[in-house]
C-alpha cells in the first residue's frame, strides 16, 4: 500500500463534477483507492464516498491505494487532482 | 427549528383541536414506508432494489444522451454525474448489508443512508455543496419512487399524528385521514380552498402559518387548535390538559348544533320562507341528523368520492354511492353535482397534464364534456339512484350555453338507453347548473331557459371576478365574496332566474356568512346551501328579518365603490336588527 498527499486546488472543490472525474479515474484501476479528510476515510472508487469528504479549495486529502497496479494508480490520481480537473473557470 | 415552547399564531381554516405529535412533511420528497422484513423477505427487498437502480440508471442515461445532444456537454455531465451516484457500488452494498442487518424494507433503509451523506453537504456554506447534496437526493427520489411506487408513498401514521407540510391537496387530507391523522398544520391554502372544505367536512382541524414546515422539528409535542389557527410546539404540561378540556367541551360540536335546528321551515319576519340546505362533500356524522331534520341537500360534491382513489370510479360503485345518498335522504332531496375536477382538487401525480394557467383551463365541466364515457357513467349511476324521485342534477362551471346543450344532450341519450333495458329512474330530474364564471352569471336569463335551477358558486366566482386565485395568500386582501361586482353578478343571476320562474340558490362560502344574509334575502334568493354548522346560526337570523325590508337596502348596496363600503353598510344593518330586537 502507498499513499500521497494532495491539495484540492480547484476553485470549486470536490463538487459534483469533479467528483465524478475523480471517481471515474479511480474506478479504472485494478487497485483499491481510499481518500482520508480530517479523520474521514472513503472508499475513493464510491461517488457518494468522495462527495461526503466535502473537499473545499485548500483542503488536503490523502490518498491511500493498495493492489497490483497501485504505483501507476497513485501517479494518475494525483495527477488528475493536481491538474484542478481542467476547470477553466 | 424550535426548541422550546412556542406559540405560532397561524390562520384558523379548519376548526377543532387536536392533540399528538407531527409529522413533517418535506416538499419533494416522497414520504417512505418503514416496516420490518423476515429473513425470507430480504432477498426479494435486494432485488426490488436493484431494479429499482437499474431503471433509475436507464433513465439518467435516457437524461444524459438527449442534454447531450440538445443542450452539450456541460449538461450532460450533470447526468453523468447522477450516474454514477445512482449505480455507486459501494453505497449499495451498504443498502444491501443494512437491509439484511436490520431486516428493514429497502426504501427506508435506501433513504435513511441517503439522508446520513446528504446532511452534511446540506448544511455546507459552499453552494456547490448544497448542489451536490441536491444531486444525491434527485436520484435518491428517482430510485424511490421506483422502489415504492408513487401511490404507496405514504406509509402508516403513528396514533395522534399531525402532518406538517407546505401544502395539502384534498385527496391528500382523504388519504391521511384513512391513515388516521389528527388534523393538518399548512404553510399554503385559504379558507375556501377545497383543501379547507374537506377537512371542515370531516371536522379536521387545519391551521395556516407561513414556512411552519421549516421550524417545527419532527416528531415533537403539537397542539393544533384549528379554531384559532394556533399552533403550540413543545407545549407544557398546563397546555396539554387546559386543550385536553377544551376538545371535550368542544368535541362534537357540529352535531350538537344540528340537534339544535329547529324543526319548523326557516322563515323571515314577515313569514317568508327560505330554503336552508347542506353543502356535503363526503357521507359524514352529521348525516343522519341532517336527514331526520329533512334538511335538504344544496350541494353534494360527488368528486371527492374519486378523490380517495386514482382512477375514476365504475359506475356500480357510483350507483352504490349515490343509492345510499338517496336512501339516507329520503325524507328530502339532493342535488348531486357532477365530478368537478380541476387543479386545485388533484395530486400532482393524476393525469392532468401541466397547464400555464390551471385556474383557466381544463376543468369543471370542460374535461367531463371531452371524457363523454366518465361523464355518462356517472349520469348513468346518478339516474339509477334517482328512482326515490329526489335527486337533482348539477353541472359545474358553466361557461356558455352550448356547454349546456352538449351536457343535457348526452343525459337524454342515457335515459335513452336506460329506457331500452327497462331500467328504471326518475324522468323527470332536474338538470340545474352552477353559476361561478362571470360570463355565465351575465347570461343567466338565455341559460335559465334549458334548466330547472341555478346554483351560485361565490368562491369562483369570486376568483374569476376579481382575477384572485383563492389558493394564493399574497394576494388574499384582493379576494372578497362581498366586492360590489360580484355582488351585482350575484343579483344578476337571481333576477335572472325569477324572471324565467326557476329558483336560485347560492352555495359558496358567503352563503353562510349571516353579515351577507339581508342582503340575499333582499335580493330575494330561493335558498342558501352552506356547510353543515352554519345552518343554526343562519336559520336564528332569518327569523329577525324583514324580508320587505332588507329589499331596500339591496340599491344602495350594489353601488358601493369597494368590499369596505358594502361590508360597513352591511354592518350598520345588522347592528340596526340587532338593537330592534332588544
Amino acid at each position: 500500500m502507498i499513499t500521497a498527499t494532495v491539495r484540492i486546488i480547484n476553485k470549486l472543490g470536490l463538487h459534483a463534477r469533479p467528483s465524478a472525474m475523480l471517481v471515474t479515474a479511480t474506478s479504472a484501476w485494478q487497485s483499491e483507492v481510499f481518500f482520508t479528510k480530517e479523520n474521514v476515510r472513503v472508499n475513493g472508487k464510491s461517488i457518494m464516498g468522495v462527495m461526503m469528504l466535502a473537499a473545499e479549495k485548500g483542503s488536503e486529502i490523502i490518498v491511500e491505494v493498495d493492489g497490483p497496479d497501485e504505483e501507476e494508480a497513485l501517479e494518475a490520481i494525483c495527477k488528475v487532482i493536481r491538474s484542478g480537473f481542467n476547470e477553466t473557470d | 427549528m424550535i426548541e422550546k415552547r412556542t406559540v405560532i399564531k397561524g390562520t384558523p381554516i379548519a376548526g377543532g383541536i387536536a392533540l399528538g405529535q407531527a409529522r413533517i412533511l418535506v416538499p419533494g420528497r416522497a414520504d417512505i414506508p418503514e416496516f420490518s422484513i423476515t429473513s425470507a423477505g430480504v432477498k426479494s427487498e435486494i432485488a426490488a432494489l436493484e431494479r429499482a437502480v437499474e431503471k433509475t440508471v436507464a433513465e439518467l442515461r435516457q437524461l444524459r444522451d438527449s442534454a447531450g445532444k440538445k443542450v452539450g456537454g456541460a449538461v450532460a455531465k450533470i447526468f453523468e454525474a447522477q450516474l454514477l451516484i445512482a449505480s455507486d457500488f459501494e453505497f449499495l452494498n451498504r443498502v444491501k448489508s443494512e437491509i439484511s442487518t436490520l431486516r428493514r424494507n429497502a426504501g427506508s433503509i435506501y433513504n435513511s443512508l441517503v439522508h446520513e451523506t446528504v446532511n452534511p453537504l446540506r448544511s455546507s456554506a459552499d453552494p456547490y455543496m448544497r448542489q451536490m447534496a441536491q444531486d444525491v437526493e434527485a436520484v435518491a427520489k428517482k430510485v424511490l419512487s421506483h422502489l415504492i411506487g408513487r401511490n404507496q408513498a405514504l406509509g402508516k401514521l403513528a396514533a395522534n399524528t399531525i402532518l406538517v407540510g407546505k401544502s395539502f391537496t384534498p385527496g391528500d387530507i382523504l388519504v391521511y385521514r384513512q391513515r388516521r391523522a389528527i388534523g393538518f398544520v399548512s404553510s399554503e391554502g385559504g379558507a375556501d380552498s377545497h383543501m379547507a372544505l374537506i377537512a371542515r367536512g370531516l371536522m379536521l382541524p387545519v391551521a395556516v402559518a407561513d414556512s411552519v414546515w421549516t421550524r417545527i422539528p419532527d416528531g415533537c409535542r403539537l397542539i393544533l387548535n384549528g379554531s384559532a389557527g394556533t399552533i403550540i410546539i413543545h407545549p407544557s404540561e398546563e397546555d396539554w390538559q387546559e386543550y385536553q378540556r377544551l376538545k371535550k367541551r368542544h368535541g362534537p360540536a357540529l352535531i350538537r348544533r344540528i340537534r339544535k335546528l329547529p324543526q319548523i321551515p326557516p322563515l323571515t319576519k314577515d313569514g317568508k320562507e327560505i330554503e336552508i340546505g347542506a353543502n356535503l362533500s363526503l357521507p359524514g356524522p352529521a348525516d343522519d341528523i341532517l336527514s331526520e331534520r329533512k334538511v335538504p341537500v344544496g350541494l353534494y360534491r360527488t368528486e371527492f368520492l374519486f378523490l380517495a382513489q386514482s382512477s375514476f370510479p365504475d359506475e356500480e360503485t357510483q350507483y352504490k354511492y349515490y343509492d345510499q345518498i338517496a336512501e339516507k335522504f329520503a325524507g328530502t332531496s339532493v342535488v348531486l353535482r357532477t365530478f368537478d375536477l380541476g387543479y386545485d382538487k388533484l395530486s400532482p401525480d393524476t393525469v392532468w397534464t401541466n397547464e400555464d394557467n390551471p385556474a383557466l383551463g381544463w376543468r369543471g365541466i370542460r374535461p367531463m364534456l371531452e371524457m363523454k364515457n366518465v361523464f355518462k357513467t356517472q349520469i348513468r349511476a346518478i339516474l339509477r339512484a334517482s328512482t326515490r324521485r329526489n335527486i337533482k342534477i348539477l353541472l359545474p362551471m358553466i361557461t356558455e350555453l352550448s356547454e349546456v346543450e352538449k351536457a343535457r344532450r348526452m343525459i337524454s341519450q342515457v335515459k335513452f338507453k336506460l329506457r331500452q333495458e327497462g331500467i328504471d329512474f326518475d324522468a323527470d330530474i332536474e338538470v340545474g347548473i352552477m353559476i361561478e364564471v362571470p360570463s355565465a352569471a351575465m347570461t343567466a336569463e338565455t341559460l335559465a331557459t334549458k334548466v330547472d335551477f341555478m346554483s351560485i358558486g361565490t368562491n369562483d366566482l369570486t376568483q374569476y371576478t376579481l382575477a384572485a386565485d383563492r389558493m394564493n395568500s399574497r394576494i388574499a386582501y384582493l379576494y372578497n365574496s362581498f366586492h360590489p361586482a360580484v355582488l351585482n353578478l350575484i343579483k344578476m343571476t337571481i333576477d335572472a332566474g325569477r324572471k324565467r320562474g326557476i329558483p336560485v340558490t347560492i352555495c359558496g362560502e358567503v352563503a353562510g356568512d349571516l353579515l351577507g344574509l339581508p342582503l340575499f334575502l333582499g335580493m330575494g334568493i330561493d335558498m342558501l346551501s352552506v356547510h353543515p354548522g352554519r345552518i343554526v346560526d343562519l336559520c336564528r337570523t332569518i327569523r329577525k328579518i324583514d324580508s320587505n325590508l332588507v329589499e331596500l337596502m339591496v340599491p344602495s348596496v350594489l353601488s358601493s365603490g369597494s368590499p369596505s363600503a358594502v361590508i360597513s353598510k352591511l354592518e350598520r344593518f345588522q347592528a340596526a336588527v340587532n338593537e330592534t330586537r332588544n
